[in-house]
Parts: C-alpha cells; structure tokens; sequence
C-alpha cells in the first residue's frame, strides 16, 4: 500500500498499514469492519457454479444490517444479479437488483443494501463502477464489496472485504482506491452445528454425509475431548521429562482450565446425582408409559 | 452425456418411481437453520427447489415466505411466482419440490398443517415437508425431518370421511400418517474447499488482514482459533428447560386427547340413546300393532323408523389422530433426549471420582 503524501484519502480509521498516514482525528474513532455469515459464502459459490457459459465473474447484492454509527457491519444474506462484462462495457440488471431487494424485504425487514461480492480476485475498472452504482444505493454510508477467489490463485479460497475511497484530482466514478478491511466470521450457535456437519462431509469421497442422530453426536464430542485429553497429558508429560521446553502461560492456562472442574463433596456429589438421574428416570418411565398406552389403544382400534 | 433412455429414466417423466430419500445441498440447510432461528418463537415457512432423480429427491436451492398472517392467499402466491421467476434469471432450478417449516418442540402436528401438505402433494406427488426443530438444535444437534403423507393417508383424506370403520379398514393409525425420509447432506467441491479453509487457523498474524481472518473466541486459547473449532454445546448438562417444557407440551396435548374422548363418548351415548328411542317406538309400535290386529283394526302402516330416529353423526376421528401422533412425538422426544443425557450424566459422575 503506498504511503505517498500526495494522496488524499477520506477514510474512516482502518487496520492496514495506510491508516499511518491518516491522521488519528479523522472521521470515527472507531475502526470499520465487517462480520460475515459463512451462509453467504455458501450463496456466493452456489452462484458461481450455475453462472452462464462464457462468464468468468458473478456479481450479486450483499445485504445485512450496520450498527447505529455505521462502522460495524453484518452481512448476513445476499441474492445474485445477472450482469454482463464486455470488453468495453459492463451492464448490471438493476430492475432485477431492486425487484429482489423488495422481496427480501418482505421476509426481512430489517436487512438493508451493505453492498456487493464479486468472484474473482482482480478488481478492475468495472468494480469500480459497480461500486459507484452501489454507493448510490447505500447513500450515507460506506458500501462493501467482497471478492471470493474462485480461481483458487495460492490455493486459497481467499475472501477479502473493501470499502473503496476516491484518489486522484479529479471525482470521477472510476477514480477510486479500494481499502481493504477487517472480516470475521459470525453465526448462530445452531448454524455451527450445521456447519461441523456440513465439515464431517468434505471427508467422504462423494462430499456427503447423513444427519446425525443425538447419541451419534456426543459420541463424536465425546471422542473430541478425549483426543484433546490425550494431546495435553501427552505434553504435560514431554515437560515433566524435560523434552519440551515449559511455557508458563500454556501452564497456567492447563492449571486454570483444570480447576473449573468443581470440588464438591463426595456425598454432596452422590445426592445431587441420584436425585439428577431420578428425575430423569422418572420421565422416561411416564413417557414410555404413555406411548405404550397409546399403542395398545392402536392395536385395540385395529381389531374393532 | 447420458442417453436420452437413461436421462428420461432419470427424470422419471411418469412419476411412477417412489421417493425414497432427500438429498439437502448443504447450502440449503443453512438457510433453513438460519432463518428458522431468526424468527423463533414464530413458526415460519419456506419453499423448497431442486429436482428429483432416481428416485432420490434432490433439494438445491429454498428460500423464506413471508409470514403475514392476513395477506390474502394472492399476495403470498403473488411473492412466490415473482420470487421463482427472478431466481430462473440466474439459472436456480425452479422446480418446487416442497417446502419446510420451523417447529418448536416438535409441536407440529394440527389440522393446518395436514391440510397444506396435503394440497402440496395433490399437486406435486414428488414433494417432502421438510420440519426444523429450533429448540432442539441448540443443543448442539441439527435437527431435521423429512417428511411426506402416506397414500393410504391423503386417500382417507381427500373423501374427508374419518369414521372408525373407514380407519380399520385402511388400516389408518397415528403412526401412519407420516413416512419419514432419510436425508443426505451434498457438499460441492468448491465448498469442501471453502469447508477447509475455514477450518485451518489463520497462520499471518501480522496486520494485513486481507485473509479471511478467523474467529475470536472468548478463551483467547493459544490452540487453534479456527471457525471450526470444536464446539461442546452437546455436553450442557442442564436438564430443566428442555424436559420441563416438552412435560408441559404432553400435559397440554393429553388434556386436548382427554377432550375429544370425551367428544366421543358423548356421541356414542347419544347414538346409544337414539337406539334405545327406536326400539322403544318399535316395541310400542308391535304392542299397538298386536293390540289393534286383535280388536280388528288395520295395522298402523310400518313408517320409516330410521327417518325418524336419525343417529348423529360419527365426530371426524382426525383430531383424534392428530393428537395421538402428537403425544407419541413428544414421548420419543423425551426418549431421544434421555439416552445422551444419561450418558452425559455417567461421564460426570466418572469425572468427579
């Protein structure tokens, strides 16, 4: 990133090494940043794979919600929109753009326009001009652009997230720098469990995998934990036989996690377990019960 | 490129190969969790696309209805068209295939429901109700239900006549209202890629942040700080909010049983009572008959005794199915909950010692 004094950028804090130019009582305190759902990046590759032949990029609206100052945006959804890239001219469908938007807003009322993704890593002339187009929609604040390396250049799926700043004499559309921003990964706790099982797929030959059932998935933490046991026992004892260097902060932290297990009283413990399991058994038996009455009033309605 | 015999075979034109499983993209189960959990408590509702092949029913793309309850049924068919119309722009298959709804506690079984899955199926015969339990997945468990209506079912159904002896003779009982199809979860290739991105920690730790940085978790563990990484909401231990409330559900659900028995027992006395009314008059009738037969007068004319005594009508037994169902779901849910709860249970008492 250049740092040359000549360029003028109108830019709120960020975490790239250009903000050493801009002075510290710039714009907000705070710096801009983003937070995705991996929902998106799921739609984004969805699209990719159904473009049309010929296209190599895709473009489509990015959409979520800002907090009150605007400098911490979600993304949490987005829709494509066919576009069409020449060699001298780009055209987006903004009928299509605005006709899906009010439909989202129908499900959605609080997501509103953040900005757009493109696949592909290079950003050219025409992203500039995308990103003016957005800009527009956005209004009062800074619109987000997001390109997801399909190609696979270094072997990574590389997803960077921009805000773009006009440079150059002159405020033309295409005049302008794209700064790139923090991203993090954000969802709901029961997305993650849709995403570790989504994860336990891509070990299978033909990336697929079934649902599992609850017995099935404490198994699997189960067995988790246990390999995280051994790892640490097996470096505890590397420390303690003097092959592995001692960490005091890898120390302290074990000592610290190891304490959270409570210390309770030996019949203390036993009263509140039975008491646990009883409860439960209880349950179980009532439950069991019902639905053996229930099955004997099926078979006695079959015979009528 | 397949033959034509075999993609025709494939696509099953005649709709005489059965469905036997559903295959969910994994982006489509994202957004399913994802806007179910949005609008909990509300139950909402969804329309499935994709194609079905083989017998297999592959789910590709879905997307979130709107949940007005007063808009007309024009304005939700109206979002639907326009809704499948711009996403056939970008070249999703826009063939329905079903549609899904978010549940809580597994409380989904009433008359609405049935009816518009049954409409569904009329229409398409290769569709599936897809049911998403949000209460149950927080516990660290996706929870998803392939469901479709058996065709003995929408047979009874579409004559609308639910008399005992029409349920004996289908052989109709809570437990065949539904089948239940096994899913499988597709990843492309492209998204096991993603998968492994996302899983490996972020090595550059220096300021650039034009990777795709990873997330914070509130341990701040000097271990891996992947998105990936093991999460233990499976091994809660709390055992109140979840059995509490699905006891509170089955309480509710037994009184409602409890209420149409009673429905029905009221019917038959009734009936009971009708019958009882016509043999009286029968009987009146033989007794006057013989009494005027033997002074010499002409027997009163046999009138049309069953005109007169009409039985009311059998109560539709389809709640009472419903309900039964409903009981026998929350049952295996208490079931399903308790086995890893005891597991989780014995581990703590393990660790304690």
């Amino acid at each position: 990133m250049d740092n040359s004094s000549t360029l003028h950028l109108a830019l709120p804090a960020v975490h790239t090494a250009a903000s050493a130019t801009a002075p510290p009582s710039l714009a907000q305190p705070r710096a801009f940043s983003t937070s995705v759902n991996p929902l998106v990046f799921f739609s984004i590759l969805d699209h990719y794979l159904r473009r049309n032949a010929g296209q190599d990029r895709v473009i489509g609206t990015l959409l979520g919600v800002r907090s009150e100052d605007g400098s911490e945006v979600e993304i949490k959804g987005c829709y494509p929109v066919p576009h069409l890239e020449t060699e001298d001219q780009v055209e987006v469908d903004m009928e299509y753009h605005r006709t899906m938007f009010e439909l989202h807003k129908q499900v959605n009322p609080k997501e509103v326009i953040v900005g757009w993704y493109a696949t592909g890593a290079a950003l050219n002339s025409y992203s500039a001009l995308i990103h003016d187009f957005y800009q527009k929609e956005v209004s009062s604040f800074h619109a987000v652009h997001l390109t997801m390396d399909t190609a696979l250049t270094n072997e990574r799926l590389g997803v960077k997230t921009y805000i773009s700043a006009p440079v150059g004499i002159t405020s033309k559309a295409d005049n302008c720098m794209f700064i790139p921003i923090p991203c993090d990964v954000k969802y709901f706790k029961a997305e993650r469990a849709g995403l570790e099982l989504l994860a336990n797929a891509k070990s299978t030959e033909s990336g697929s995998t079934t649902l599992l059932s609850d017995m099935d998935n404490l198994e699997q933490s189960v067995i988790e934990v246990q390999k995280m046991l051994e790892r640490v026992s097996e470096y505890v004892d590397s420390v303690l036989a003097g092959t592995v260097p001692a960490n005091n902060t890898v120390g302290r932290y074990l000592m610290d996690t190891v304490s959270v297990v409570p210390k309770v009283d030996a019949a203390e413990f036993e009263k509140m377990f039975n008491s646990h399991l009883q409860d439960l058994l209880m349950v179980i038996y009532l439950a069991n019960m019902t639905r053996t009455q229930l099955a004997v009033a099926k078979r006695l309605e079959k015979l009528m | 490129m397949p033959s034509n015999k075999e993609l025709s075979a494939a696509l099953d034109i005649e709709g005489t190969v059965p469905i036997h499983s559903v295959q969910l993209d994994a982006m489509v189960v994202l957004k399913i969790v994802k806007h179910c959990r949005e609008s909990i408590p509300a139950t909402v509702t969804g329309q499935l696309m994709g194609l079905d092949v083989n017998g297999v029913l592959e789910v590709t793309h879905s997307f979130p209805m709107p949940k007005n309850n007063q808009d007309s049924e024009d304005d939700a068919s109206n979002y639907q068209v326009q809704m499948m119309r711009c996403l056939r722009e970008v070249n999703v298959d826009d063939n329905s295939v079903g549609w899904y709804q978010s549940t809580n506690m597994g409380n989904f079984m009433n008359q609405s429901l049935i009816e518009h899955q049954f409409e569904f199926q009329q229409a398409l015969s290769k569709s599936v109700l897809i049911i998403h339990d949000v209460a149950r997945s927080s516990m660290g468990n996706i929870n998803l239900r392939a469901l479709r209506l058996t065709p003995a079912f929408m047979k009874l159904y579409k004559e609308k006549k639910f008399t005992t002896e029409a349920l004996t003779k289908a052989k109709l009982t809570f437990s065949n209202i539904f089948e239940e199809l096994p899913i499988t979860i597709r990843n492309t290739a492209l998204l096991t890629a993603l998968l492994y991105e996302l899983e490996t920690a972020d090595e550059s730790v220096e300021v650039s942040t034009s990777h795709l940085t990873t997330y914070k978790s509130t341990a701040s563990a000097p271990a891996n700080k992947s998105v990936l990484a093991p999460s233990f909401d499976v091994l809660d231990l709390s055992l109140d909010p979840y059995v509490a409330k699905n006891l509170e559900n089955l309480m509710d659900t037994i009184d409602d049983h409890h209420q149409e028995q009673g429905n029905y027992a009221y019917w038959q006395r009734s009936v009971e009572r009708e019958n009882k009314k016509k043999a009286a008059y029968l009987l009146n009738r033989k007794t006057e008959n013989a009494r005027r037969t033997a002074s010499g007068q002409t027997a009163l004319a046999d009138e049309d005794v069953d005109a007169m005594f009409k039985a009311p009508a059998e109560p539709s037994r389809l709640d009472h199915l419903l309900i039964s169902g409903q009981i026998d779901n929350y049952c295996k849910q208490i079931n399903e909950f308790a086995g890893p709860t005891l597991g989780k249970l014995f581990a703590v008492g393990e660790l304690q010692k």
